[in-house]
């Protein structure tokens, strides 16, 4: 290989390598990435950091004696060479040597559609992006501090991000597969709280993200998370009660919606963790939460022309009205299920497929947040949550950061020390409201959430 | 490769670094009767970060010739003269004592072949699974980081390190009437296969997460609320760690955290000493050198309940008139020097287990880290997931509990300590810190009694 040799080239020529080392099956996966970041710590410019990264992944499948499927081994390097390569190949081939035989192993099959091409996404790539330099990267987070920092003078920045990768993926398989994307991303993320005297507020995190620079107002999101840790410098303690709990996006991402994730990805399911196994078609929660996987958003963090092996993801339809619709499956999952993949493999060059959402969505309600808070006799709106949801058996229990005591409809004044426990898979059939408008949370669309028969324990 | 990057930096005037640093990772996870991964990655590059008018640039790149190295350091510096022109406070430099020479972190042994390791994780998981017909998931993963660097800035640092750390997960799920409980067995080490090996008897893992998981299944909840608890080690390291160890690092402390100011003063019970130490051989946050070129040593953080030291970088001990230890931590190559701890625990005490459990009427003994981890503020509130619990009755020990979490202000937890054991053990080196990158740490101590409110249900 030469120093011109593209992303592409180094793939077919380990699927090359690979078959002739006596693979049955081999997968090449290669990322080229520009990463720019500038950092801030405790209210200034911190370090402005570069990264060029390139590397590849390579899966052997060998097959096992007497029809017992594939053995499967994987490496990977960044050290780009053809000898590197080959030292790549033998790593993984001793591995598959070592492996026991899998009956579901298998690579993805290149599909019509996908000829020359996957299909269409729009904004994946966003030349603002593409051509950003370190000094254009520092101007974003420069815009983030005078978000924050210009409206309270008590506000401290712990630390914030901003972000920005161009990257360019391949992926060729000896079925004959073939594809390229590449892909603009741009992220902020921010933890933010504030100091008053003896008094000190929760610490509050804020992410935007998306492939369009202009969709990331960094100034916008120091603002709001501002005024979010602002409101909650005066809080007080309450009693403990049993109610009702509003979770804005960022809680319901944790306690909602990952739990979600984990209990419609086919490899809990299949290795028993999830409590949903054998409830497709079953009411499983409330009929006012649907639940989608959208891998087609314009300018989405979590947008993809196709997976981790190649399958080209669709819309997927996960809850609706409260009913279990589909599991989300990369092509070992699907094939246990005697299924074809719907394109959620996931993963880098750096790993073996997964299994994860593209942009996962709950769809929003019918009614404002106001009307919410106004429904609610006794209860909690939670802002953040921090603490633990075992995925597996709903349990979660942990410290409400920025949280506000509601009463009679009416928030009455900032919480401190105050936990929440319950069951969220109990707390799913006890949906009480869904609001009408969605945040975005980099590959996330969120509304707010009441649930109620929530463990209230105050001070 | 030390001759090298110094020819690189003899072009420099100010301060540089430049940190070469390649790691062989390897992963193999069996779970539920398949091997669910087996991957060997090679991630190699250097590192480059300057200071340019006190500000700092950070290039990384996996180009290691000369040319790739000098284009990266010139890119650092740019990067940085762009944010001097943002920054607002410039950045000096504490004197420390620097690295030079050899550093073998570990009793290098013959490692098992990668065929060996396969085999062994796969017969512990096929062991899980056989210990009940109630064990419904089963999970075994090991990981080994296998890693070299050199460091030379234009400090005098010239250092040529060797490490090796890794760490086993024994994961059971445990399955009956719909419920789902999890059992999670962990340790972690510096050092060879068989230093992981003699840490943790395999077998006796496998029994204790298997039994753990199970028992839970019939286990009942507590109410909320406040409680005299005795903390096991691993929940002592995790209070050491989490709650308290973020708060003293220098940045944080910077940023306005709780103990900004309060060198001198009583933070804790006289019979709390606390302490950080990168040398403390076979614990999983073991750092003879750190990514700063600095020479690790112990650091005393509180002595007999008096706050004596944070944790510095050359940047905050500058700032600060501390004395930096070795506690700049970069996660791989990609990654810039931050504060970070190494292995933080509190020196045993003078009491006895069963006398501590004696003398409690009403209270809980509460044992390892739960499935949601751990969480704390610069506030120093904190909150874990506990794994177990039992009710402590008149004196003895009494009924499973599950569900549990813990939560309070550490300093006031820690003032709270009656009595210390005289046990001691590491507990934490299986999984990874998460401060913007991860790093290997570990954390441990005696049994602990103390008063922290407990999060639990209220029907």
């Amino acid at each position: 290989m030469t120093s011109g040799s593209s992303g592409l080239d180094y793939c077919e020529l380990a699927v090359e390598r690979g078959l002739i080392r006596g693979a049955s099956a081999v997968e090449a996966y290669f990322t080229e990435s520009r990463n720019l970041e500038t950092m801030i710590e405790k209210n200034d410019i911190h370090v402005p950091k570069g990264d060029t990264y390139s590397g590849i992944g390579l899966r052997v499948l060998v097959e096992a004696p007497g029809g017992a499927g594939f053995k499967q081994g994987f490496a990977s390097t960044n050290l780009l060479s053809s000898s590197s390569v080959d030292s790549t190949l033998t790593a993984a081939m001793a591995i598959a040597a070592a492996s026991p035989a899998d009956p579901h192993l298998c690579l993805a099959q290149p599909e019509p559609s996908s000829a020359g091409g996957a299909g269409a996404v729009d904004g994946l790539y966003d030349e603002a992006i593409a051509g950003m330099g370190l000094g254009d990267a520092l101007k974003h987070a420069a815009a983030f501090l005078d978000g924050a920092l210009g409206y309270d003078r008590r506000i401290t920045v712990d630390a914030a991000s901003f972000r920005v990768q161009s990257s360019q993926v391949y992926i060729a398989n000896s079925e004959g597969l073939r594809l390229g994307q590449r892909k603009t991303v741009a992220i902020a993320q921010a933890m933010v709280f504030a100091v008053d005297g003896d008094k000190v507020s929760s610490f509050d995190v804020g992410v935007a993200g998306s492939c369009a620079l202009a969709r990331v107002n960094s100034f916008e999101i120091g603002r709001e998370l501002a005024k979010r840790v602002i409101a909650s410098l005066d809080t007080r303690p309450t009693s403990s009660f049993r109610g009702k709990i509003i979770l804005t996006p960022y809680a319901a991402s944790e306690i909602v919606l990952a739990p979600i994730a984990y209990s419609v990805n086919a490899e809990m399911v299949q290795s028993g963790r999830s409590k949903w196994k054998g409830m497709l078609g079953r009411q499983v929660m409330s009929p006012l939460i649907s639940v989608v996987d959208d891998p087609a958003i314009p300018e989405g963090v979590g947008s993809t022309l196709f997976d981790r092996e190649g399958v080209i993801p669709e819309k997927l339809d996960l809850v609706r009205d409260g009913v279990l619709q589909d599991y989300m499956y990369n092509c070992r999952t699907a094939r246990v299920d005697g299924r074809k993949s719907n394109g959620r493999a996931s993963g880098s060059d750096s790993g073996l497929p997964g299994v994860e959402p593209t942009n996962m969505i709950i769809a929003p309600g019918e009614h404002s947040l106001e009307e919410l808070i106004g429904a609610c006799d006794r209860g909690l709106i939670v802002n953040r949550f921090s603490g633990s949801v075992d995925p597996a058996s709903g349990d979660f229990s942990g410290s409400v950061k920025g949280g506000y005591y509601i009463e009679n409809g009416k928030i009455m004044h900032a919480v401190t020390e105050v936990m929440i426990a319950g069951n969220i898979y109990e707390l799913l059939s006890q949906v009480v409201g869904v609001s009408d408008e969605l945040w975005v949370l980099a590959n996330e669309r969120l509304p707010h959430v009441m649930l109620d028969g929530c463990s209230i324990t105050g001070r | 490769m030390i001759e090298l990057l110094r020819s690189v930096l003899d072009t420099v005037s100010g301060y540089a670094e430049i940190r070469y640093h390649k790691r062989v990772s390897t992963i193999i996870e069996a779970r539920n009767a398949s091997l669910a991964k087996a991957e060997q990655k090679t991630l190699a590059g250097a590192g480059v970060r300057c200071l340019v008018d006190g500000c700092w640039g950070f290039v990384s790149t996996s180009d290691v010739s000369e040319g790739g190295l000098r284009r990266a350091l010139e890119d650092a510096l740019q990067g940085a003269t762009a944010a001097a022109e943002i920054k607002k406070e410039r950045v000096t430099l504490a004197p420390a004592k620097m690295g030079v020479g050899e550093y073998v972190q570990y009793e290098r042994g013959t490692e098992p072949s990668i065929a060996e390791k396969i085999d062994t994780v796969v017969q512990a998981e096929a062991k899980l699974r056989s210990r009940s017909e109630l064990i419904v998931g089963s999970t075994v993963r090991y990981t080994h980081y296998d890693d070299e660097k050199y460091i030379v800035n234009t400090d005098g640092a010239a250092a040529h390190i060797l490490d090796s750390k890794q760490s086993m997960h024994v994961y059971a799920t445990a399955g009956s009437d719909g419920k789902l409980e999890t059992g999670l067995e962990s340790w972690g080490v510096t050092g060879s296969w068989q230093t992981l090996m003699e840490k943790g008897c395999l077998d006796d893992k496998i029994d204790s997460a298997a039994r753990s998981a199970i028992e839970k299944l019939d286990a009942g909840y507590v109410p909320g609320g406040q409680y005299t608890v005795i903390l096991d080690p691993q929940l002592v390291g995790v209070l050491s760690h989490e709650a308290i160890g973020h708060t003293v690092e220098a940045d944080l402390v910077l940023s306005g955290s709780v103990v900004k100011g309060k060198i001198g003063q009583h933070v804790a019970s006289d019979l709390v000493t606390m302490v950080d130490d990168g040398d403390a051989p076979g614990a999983a946050g073991m750092l003879m050198v750190d990514d700063e070129g600095v020479q690790g040593s112990r650091t005393v953080i509180i002595e007999n309940g008096v706050l004596r030291n944070y944790l510095h970088n050359r940047e905050s001990a500058a700032v600060l008139r501390g004395v930096p230890q070795g506690n700049a931590r970069a996660f791989t190559y990609r990654d810039e020097p931050l504060i970070r701890m190494t292995n933080t625990f509190i020196l045993p005490g003078k009491n006895d287990l069963n006398t501590m459990i004696s003398e409690v009427e009403d209270g809980l003994f509460l044992f390892g880290l739960g499935h949601g981890g751990g969480q704390a503020d610069a506030s120093a509130e904190f909150m874990f997931s506990v794994a177990g619990a039992r009710r402590i009755r008149n004196g003895c020990l009494s009924e499973l509990i599950k569900g549990v979490t813990i939560s309070g202000q550490a300093f006031e937890v820690l003032k709270s300590v009656d009595a210390v054991s005289g046990d001691f053990s590491f507990n934490m080196g299986a999984g990874h810190c998460g401060k913007w990158q991860p790093a290997k740490v570990d954390a441990g101590g005696p049994y602990v009694r103390c008063r922290v409110t407990v999060g639990g249900r209220h029907e």
